[in-house]
C-alpha cells in the first residue's frame, strides 16, 4: 500500500500538510510534514506534489536501521534510533526524506497514516497498491 | 495561550525600532483576534482625526485563534486602517498562506506605526525581524515582485506586497499575496505605501500551543468531513465564486453599465461554465480550504496568467463597463493586481467616468483622447493604468468614486455608486431591500461580505420593507464577520451549508475556552458597535445621512432588464434605516444607546 | 422513465425534505419548478447529468437534475 497523487487536482491548500505533521508530532506545522508541495506559479500555474512511494530506498541505507514497517506495512522513523547523520535523503527518489535538524531532532517520513486522505477537498490524494 | 502564536509585533517605521508584546488575554478574551484585534487596535491607538497617510495612522494586520490550524479555510488575515478612502474604518480580509505563517512566527498582530524614510521591506523569520532597504524593488508590479521574492528567499516564506498603484497614493490600493489573493479594499494598500513599506517578507517555524490535541484533531476531522459531503461541494470547487454569475444576471443583481440595470443582454459569455472552458487550468485554494474557489486562468488572448476573475471583479470590471468577454476581464484583472489597485472600486470608477463620457460630462479632452464609452475595452485598460500611476484622468478617479463625483459635479454625484465614499461592489439593488439595507449599514461602507443577503429577499418578497428582513441582515453582520475574527474563511458555511455548531467543539479543543454561536454574536456585536462609535469620532458631520445609498437605487428605476421600471422608495430607504437603528439599540440618528454600549460592554471606551 | 430533481440545501424546504424528486419530461426546468412550488428565482444554478443548463431546458426522460440555491452568497 502507498499514497498516491494526482497533480492535476491538487489545489496547494497545504490541508494535508498540517494534517500530516500533526499525526508525525502533534504540531500543525506544514514544514513538519512529510509530503512535498512545489507550487509553479505565476506560470504555468500549477502545483506538483511529492508523496512517499513506501520504495524503501531510506530504509536499506540507513546505518542504524532506524527505518522500519509498521502495522500498515509502511515504512516509518524510529525516532530513538536515528541520528540524523542523513544517509537516506540522497535516497529518497521523490525527495520526501526530511532532515531538518533546527525542526526535529529526527528525520521523518510518511507512514501512511491516511490522514492527508481525510482532509483533501479534491480527492488528489488516495491510498491503493 | 492556547491558539495563539502568543505576540503582538510592533513596527515603528520611523525609528526603526521593533518592539515584541505578549498578546494580552483580556483582548483575547472579549476582541478574541482578527478583525477584533484590528478594531480594538484601531480604535484605541489611532487618535481621533488621524490623517490615514500620515504618522499616527496604523495598520494592523491581525491572524485569528483558527489561523494555521487544521480548520477548513484557516487561512484568513485581517487588515485594519482608517481609510484614505472613505476617512472612517477599513477592514480588508486577506486568503492564501500568509496568517498561517504569522501564527508559525508567533504573532498574532503586527503593527505598523510611523513612516519610513525610505521604501523598506520587512523581513522576518522566527525571532529574526529586520527593515531593509527596499529602493531596489520600488516601482514593481506586485506578481512581478512576488515571484522575485520567492525564488530570493524559497517557498517557505509568505510574502504581502504592495504594486505602483499603492505607491502612488491611489486611494483604494491593495495588499496582493500568493499571486492573486488581495486585502482588496479601503485602501490598506494605500497606507501600507505611505508608510513606504513595499512587502512584508515572512516565515515561521515554530508550534501553536493547542488545549487538547486529540479533541482538537477528532472535531477538525469532523468539520472537513462535513465540507468533503456538503451537496455543493462539486460545483463550488468547479466555478467557485462564478457560479453566480448566470444567476445575478437572472434576477437583476447584475451590476450593469455603471449600475444603471441589474441584467446584461451580452451577459451570457461572462457566465462560469464560459470562463471555465475557455481559460481555468487550475482550482486554487487558499490554506487549508477543501473547497477551492479560486479559478487560476491562463488568458490565450494576451498570453498571461491570472488568479480569476472573482465574481466581484466579472460584476465590475465586466458587465458593469458593458464588457462581455471574460478574457478582456481576466485581462482588466491581471492589470490591478499587478499595479496593486482593488478591482471592485476601480471598475466602479470606470463606469461612472463611462456615464460621465456618454452623458458629455467628461470630453476628450479631459480623457485624454480616450472615447471612453462603455464596452471599451481597450480604453479601459488605458484607465486602469492612468488610475494607478495618477495621470490625467487617472487622477480625479484615483481618489475614489466620491471625491471624483464632487469634483466633477454636474449632477455626476447622483451615480457615483457607493456608501460612505466605499464604492458599492457587484450586486444591483434597484429591488432587494435587504441587500440594500446590507449595503447602506456595512461599516466599511458599501461592501457585501458582512451580510449578504439578496437569496433571503427573493425567498420573502424582494420589495417587502419588515422586521424579518432587518433582523436578518442584523444577525448576519454579528455572525459573518466573526470568521474574519476567527481567522479562518466564511465560505465554507456561505457557500457548503455546513452545520456551524462543527466550529464549536474544534474552537474550545485549539483555545481551552468553551465558546457557542451565541457568545460569538456577542463579540460581533461589540465589534459592530466599537466600529460605529469609530465612525462617530473620525467623521466630522457623521449622522445617518451617511447611511444612505447612491439615489441610483431610490430614484432610477433601470431602463432594461429583470429588473426594468423597479425601484425602491425613498420612504421606504429611511423606514429600513428606521427598523434597523430600533432593532440595533441605536438612536434615530444611528448611534449605540447608554444602554446598548453598557450591554455590550463599551461604556468604558466610549469615554 | 421520467426526470430525476434532485434539490440541494434549502431547496429542499419546498418539496416536504425530500432529496429526491420523481418529474415529468417534456417540460422545461422552469415549468418543472413552479409546478412543485419551488421559487424559481432563488434557484441560482441548474445542472442536467452535471452540464449547466438554463431554466428553459426541455427535461428528456432518465434526466438527473441538481437545483442549488446560493444560501450566503459571497
Amino acid at each position: 500500500m502507498r499514497l498516491y497523487i494526482d497533480n492535476a487536482k491538487c489545489t496547494g491548500c497545504r490541508a494535508c500538510l498540517v494534517a500530516c505533521s500533526l499525526n508525525l508530532f502533534q504540531e500543525s506545522n506544514p514544514k513538519k510534514a512529510a509530503l512535498l508541495l512545489i507550487p509553479h506559479f505565476p506560470a504555468p500555474g500549477v502545483y506538483e506534489m511529492k508523496v512517499c512511494t513506501q520504495c524503501g530506498d531510506c530504509a536499506r541505507v540507513c546505518p542504524t536501521e532506524a527505518i522500519k514497517l509498521n502495522e500498515r506495512g509502511a515504512y516509518y522513523v524510529d525516532h530513538d534510533e536515528c541520528d540524523l547523520c542523513e544517509a537516506c535523503v540522497p535516497e529518497c527518489p521523490e525527495e520526501v526524506m526530511f532532515v531538518r535538524a533546527e525542526l526535529a531532532n529526527h528525520a521523518w517520513k510518511c507512514d501512511l497514516c491516511g490522514d492527508c486522505v481525510l482532509v483533501c477537498g479534491t480527492d488528489a490524494l488516495w491510498i491503493a497498491e | 495561550m492556547n491558539g495563539y502564536g502568543g505576540n503582538i509585533l510592533r513596527v515603528d517605521l520611523s525609528t526603526g525600532k521593533i518592539t515584541r508584546q505578549p498578546t494580552p488575554a483580556d483582548m483575547a478574551k472579549n476582541y478574541l483576534g482578527g478583525r477584533g484585534f484590528g478594531a480594538y487596535f484601531l480604535f484605541t491607538e489611532v487618535p481621533a482625526k488621524a490623517d490615514p497617510l500620515g504618522l499616527e495612522n496604523k495598520l494592523i494586520i491581525s491572524s485569528g485563534p483558527l489561523s494555521g490550524l487544521m480548520v477548513p479555510g484557516a487561512g484568513k488575515c485581517d487588515f485594519t486602517t482608517k481609510s484614505p478612502l472613505t476617512g472612517g474604518y477599513a477592514s480588508a480580509s486577506l486568503g492564501g498562506h500568509f496568517t498561517a505563517e504569522m501564527k508559525y512566527a508567533g504573532i498574532d498582530s503586527l503593527i505598523l506605526e510611523g513612516i519610513s524614510p525610505k521604501p523598506v521591506y520587512l523581513f522576518i523569520d522566527d525571532e529574526q525581524v529586520e527593515l531593509r532597504d527596499a529602493s531596489a524593488m520600488w516601482g514593481k508590479g506586485a506578481i512581478t515582485l512576488e515571484k522575485e521574492l520567492k525564488e530570493q528567499f524559497g517557498e517557505e516564506f509568505q510574502i504581502a506586497v504592495i504594486g505602483p498603484g499603492g505607491e502612488n497614493g491611489v486611494a483604494f490600493a491593495h495588499i496582493n499575496h500568493d499571486f492573486g489573493r488581495q486585502a482588496g479594499r479601503g485602501g490598506v494598500g494605500t497606507v501600507m505605501g505611505a508608510k513606504k513599506v513595499k512587502a512584508i517578507v515572512l516565515r515561521g517555524t515554530k508550534q501553536i500551543p493547542v488545549a487538547d490535541v486529540q479533541l482538537y484533531r477528532e472535531s477538525s476531522m469532523a468539520l472537513f468531513k462535513a465540507c468533503k459531503e456538503a451537496d455543493m461541494l462539486k460545483e463550488w470547487q468547479r466555478y467557485g465564486t462564478t457560479i453566480v454569475t448566470s444567476w445575478c444576471d437572472e434576477v437583476g443583481a447584475l451590476p450593469t453599465r455603471n449600475f444603471s440595470a441589474g441584467s446584461f443582454e451580452d451577459g451570457k459569455t461572462l457566465y462560469g461554465p464560459v470562463m471555465r472552458e475557455q481559460i481555468v487550468i487550475t482550482d486554487k485554494g487558499c490554506f487549508g480550504c477543501p473547497s477551492p474557489c479560486g479559478k487560476y486562468s491562463k488568458v490565450g488572448r494576451y498570453k498571461s496568467h491570472v488568479e480569476g476573475p472573482e465574481y466581484e471583479t466579472i460584476g465590475m470590471l465586466g458587465s458593469n463597463l458593458g464588457i462581455s468577454d471574460i478574457q478582456d476581464v481576466a485581462q482588466a484583472n491581471l492589470l490591478c493586481d499587478e499595479l496593486g489597485i482593488d478591482t471592485i472600486s476601480t471598475g466602479s470608477v470606470i463606469g461612472w467616468a463611462m456615464e460621465c463620457y456618454e452623458k458629455g460630462i467628461l470630453t476628450k479632452e479631459d480623457t485624454g483622447g480616450l472615447e471612453l464609452k462603455f464596452g471599451n475595452v481597450p480604453a479601459t485598460f488605458t484607465l486602469i493604468e492612468k488610475i494607478a500611476r495618477r495621470e490625467g484622468l487617472g487622477k480625479l478617479l484615483s481618489q475614489g468614486v466620491k471625491k471624483a463625483a464632487q469634483q466633477v459635479g454636474k449632477g455626476s454625484e447622483k451615480f457615483a455608486i457607493h456608501v460612505k465614499g466605499m464604492e458599492q461592489s457587484a450586486y444591483a439593488t434597484h429591488y432587494a431591500t435587504a441587500m440594500l439595507l446590507a449595503y447602506m449599514t456595512c461599516d466599511v461602507g458599501a461592501h457585501h461580505n458582512r451580510a449578504w443577503a439578496i437569496t433571503y429577499d427573493l425567498q420573502v418578497g424582494r420589495e417587502r420593507v419588515a422586521e424579518d428582513k432587518v433582523a436578518r441582515v442584523i444577525w448576519l453582520q454579528n455572525f459573518r464577520p466573526m470568521f474574519d475574527v476567527l481567522g479562518a474563511c466564511r465560505l465554507q458555511w456561505v457557500e457548503l451549508g455546513i452545520d456551524r455548531n462543527l466550529y464549536v467543539p474544534v474552537l474550545e479543543a485549539i483555545t481551552g475556552v468553551h465558546r457557542t454561536w451565541e457568545d460569538l454574536e456577542k463579540i460581533g456585536e461589540r465589534i459592530w458597535n466599537l466600529n460605529r462609535l469609530y465612525w462617530k469620532r473620525e467623521i466630522e458631520d457623521f449622522d445617518r445621512s451617511w447611511d444612505l445609498p447612491s439615489p441610483r437605487f431610490y430614484q432610477e428605476p433601470p431602463k432594461t432588464g429583470v429588473t426594468a421600471g423597479k425601484i425602491t422608495n425613498y420612504e421606504d430607504v429611511q423606514t429600513l434605516l428606521d427598523m434597523y437603528y430600533e432593532q440595533r439599540g441605536w438612536s434615530h440618528e444611528g448611534l449605540p444607546t447608554n444602554d446598548t454600549l453598557a450591554r455590550l460592554d463599551l461604556a468604558a471606551l466610549a469615554n | 422513465m421520467p426526470a430525476t430533481l434532485r434539490p440541494y440545501g434549502l431547496l429542499k424546504e419546498y418539496v416536504a425534505q425530500q432529496s429526491e424528486v420523481s418529474v415529468a419530461s417534456g417540460r422545461t426546468i422552469r415549468e418543472t419548478l413552479l409546478e412543485l412550488g419551488i421559487p424559481v428565482d432563488i434557484v441560482a444554478l441548474v445542472t442536467v447529468n452535471d452540464v449547466p443548463q438554463s431554466k428553459d431546458y426541455l427535461l428528456q426522460d432518465g434526466d438527473t437534475v441538481r437545483l442549488l440555491a446560493v444560501i450566503g452568497g459571497g
